[in-house]
């Protein structure tokens, strides 16, 4: 079994230096051809954004816009777009920093506190992962319904807080953290409060950038519980807005929709890819780490 | 202490601390999210189930209702034969496409943090992403895939509007989306193989072929089964791309069981019939985890690897 630190550490090393024999370069070659190809859609969603619209359905394959227009974001920003991003934002962020606070102070707890049913509990929250949220999410919304929170922040986050992804991710860690740090301070009065403030967490740096990157990102693209809670425009998150703009469920025809469409997917991805690049480390460590997302 | 430190068991010694009811104040703010959002709507959900809910009115008691007409409900049917073909298409695709990625970024050929990024990229974005832009791409008279088939002299193929090739279309959208978590966790599981195996491999004049069989796959034998359950388990549950790029149409013939409750639930505002039609996948999902248990063996250590 690969280890968990032992995976920490693989994401952290670099990549082989080159070692290439004039055998592999055809291989070579035919790889990378895929690995440009995998972005290929990128590159078409990006280019036909930019395209005014009659330039779009062409004969041949365009790679390159002949006119680089702005029409089109032009006419994503009629819908509130800002509203959803403003939505996304506030959603995901207070859901992100709750889960990592809660899922810090209980991965702690579990790993390095002994108290009655502490296995339990932890079995319990590793039990809810065969669980597909998928299942609980109409009681759930009967349940938002009726209490009045339908299309409200509380309804979008709450629900997304239990995320067992953090806690895991935290136990991993503190399980191996040196125990002579505690007993100092234990041994000078100090509450395990104060240890978990002063001490443990300031030194859980790499889990909490990678559970924070990882949350993030879940709660950034989240599709299904958004979509159900949300009856009014305004409350809409940016990946509930932007889907409006698919052929299959907006009121945009097929024909005069592309590009208009890819520029309100650009501008849903850019931002995530932008983030992806800057965080990549983390990003891959933390799921790494768990071999778990969302 | 009266027994010497060496002489206690070990592992031990996190066991032989007094205990810290403190620790119940630390994990309640996340328990108490837990049990109101995660567990209590499952077992509200399992008493939905057996029900006649409208979204507004009051429930009435069905009994078992919900669940005899569901298994005689064509469309449930149909959604389940449908995640089971999800399965067997992306599934393989997926595993097979990932490995094969991550042996060849592992080589350490130049350029293969950038091909490691390339493959990674398309996971971060959200699903109406990758569906507004494979609707483009798989568009049948101008959509890049049927262009350059065109070149090769095939015909342009209805990716995403007749029932014969909607479930394969939104595939292929999904194989790219997921391929990158997959493909992560082949690449730190090939980083952990000694590389003085492969050179003593190398001398002894083992071809790359039985390099791969012999060394490569046993070595990420435990990952790939990682992969493929949580593959199996993320495409029965298929719903957002298959909302934004066919919305389960032409005719069902790519709906999945979560767009299915998903149209019961919010269209036709069954909430006692969707809650059973979601206990139905939920048991499905069920069985296929603990099958796989019991098929692999070692994946039973996943959660337990600390150390």
């Amino acid at each position: 079994m690969v280890s968990i630190r032992r995976l920490i550490v693989a994401a952290n090393r670099r990549l082989k230096p080159w070692n290439m024999r004039l055998l592999h370069v055809p291989i070579w070659g035919v790889g990378m051809l895929v690995a440009v190809l995998w972005a290929a859609p990128f590159v078409w969603m990006l280019s036909t954004s930019l395209k005014p619209a009659n330039q779009v359905l062409t004969r041949d394959v365009e790679w390159l816009p002949r006119t680089v227009v702005l029409q089109n974001y032009v006419q994503v920003f009629q819908h509130p777009v800002g509203r959803w991003a403003l939505n996304s934002v506030i959603v995901a962020t207070t859901s992100t920093a709750l889960c990592v606070l809660f899922g810090a102070m209980a991965g702690y707890a579990l790993a390095r506190l002994r108290f009655p049913a502490r296995d339990l509990i932890f079995g319990m929250f590793l039990a809810s992962l065969m669980v597909p949220g998928e299942v609980s999410v109409i009681p759930l919304l009967l349940g938002m319904i009726r209490i009045g929170w339908a299309s409200t922040y509380q309804a979008l986050i709450l629900p997304t807080i239990a995320n067992v992804f953090s806690v895991y991710i935290f136990r991993q860690f503190f399980l191996g953290f040196p125990r002579e740090l505690e007993d100092a301070a234990l041994a000078d009065g100090a509450g395990r409060w104060t240890i978990f403030w002063r001490i443990a967490l300031p030194l859980a740096r790499s889990p909490l950038i990678a559970a924070s990157v990882i949350v993030f990102a879940f709660n950034w693209n989240n599709f299904l519980w958004p979509l159900l809670v949300t009856f009014d425009e305004d409350m809409k998150t940016m990946p509930v807005g932007i889907a409006a703009f698919a052929p299959s469920i907006g009121t945009h025809t097929q024909l005069e929709g592309y590009a208009v469409a890819m520029a309100a997917a650009s501008l849903l991805s850019i931002p995530s890819l932008v983030l992806f690049l800057a965080l990549q480390r983390y990003f891959i460590q933390g799921i790494r780490t768990s071999g778990l997302k969302g | 202490m009266a027994i010497p430190r060496a002489a206690r068991p070990r592992g031990s010694a996190r066991d032989d601390r007094a205990r810290d009811l403190s620790g119940y104040l630390f994990v309640a703010p996340f328990l108490l999210f837990f049990l109101l959002f995660n567990v209590m709507p499952i077992l509200f959900g399992a008493y939905v189930a057996f029900t006649e809910w409208g979204i507004l009115g009051s429930p009435r008691w069905v009994g078992l209702r919900n669940f005899t007409t569901a298994v005689h409900d064509e469309w449930v049917a149909t959604a389940f034969v449908n995640i089971g073909f999800y399965a067997l298409i992306i599934v393989p695709c997926v595993t097979g496409l990932s490995l094969l990625f991550a042996v060849f970024v592992n080589q350490g050929w130049p350029l293969s943090s950038l091909a490691r990024t390339l493959f990674f990229a398309p996971n971060v974005v959200a699903a109406s992403v990758i569906g507004l832009v494979w609707v483009w791409v798989l568009d049948t008279q101008f959509g890049l895939v049927n262009r350059y088939l065109g070149l090769l002299g095939i015909p342009a193929i209805p990716w995403l509007t007749s029932t014969r090739w909607s479930l394969v279309g939104v595939s292929l959208a999904s194989v790219w989306w997921d391929l990158g978590l997959a493909f992560v966790l082949f690449l730190a599981a090939l980083q952990d193989v000694p590389g003085e195996l492969y050179e003593s491999a190398a001398v002894d004049g083992a071809n790359p072929l039985r390099q791969f069989w012999h060394m490569t796959l046993p070595e990420v034998r435990p990952i790939l089964s990682l992969v493929v359950t949580l593959q199996l388990i993320a495409t029965l549950r298929i719903f957002s791309q298959v909302y934004v790029m066919t919305n389960g149409g032409p005719a069902g013939s790519s709906s999945s069981v979560i767009h299915y409750v998903y149209t019961t639930a919010v269209v036709r505002q069954l909430m006692g019939y969707s809650a059973a039609v979601s206990m139905l996948l939920f048991v499905v999902i069920v069985g296929v985890t603990l099958v796989q248990r019991l098929v692999i063996r070692e994946q039973g250590g996943w959660f337990r690897s600390g150390a």
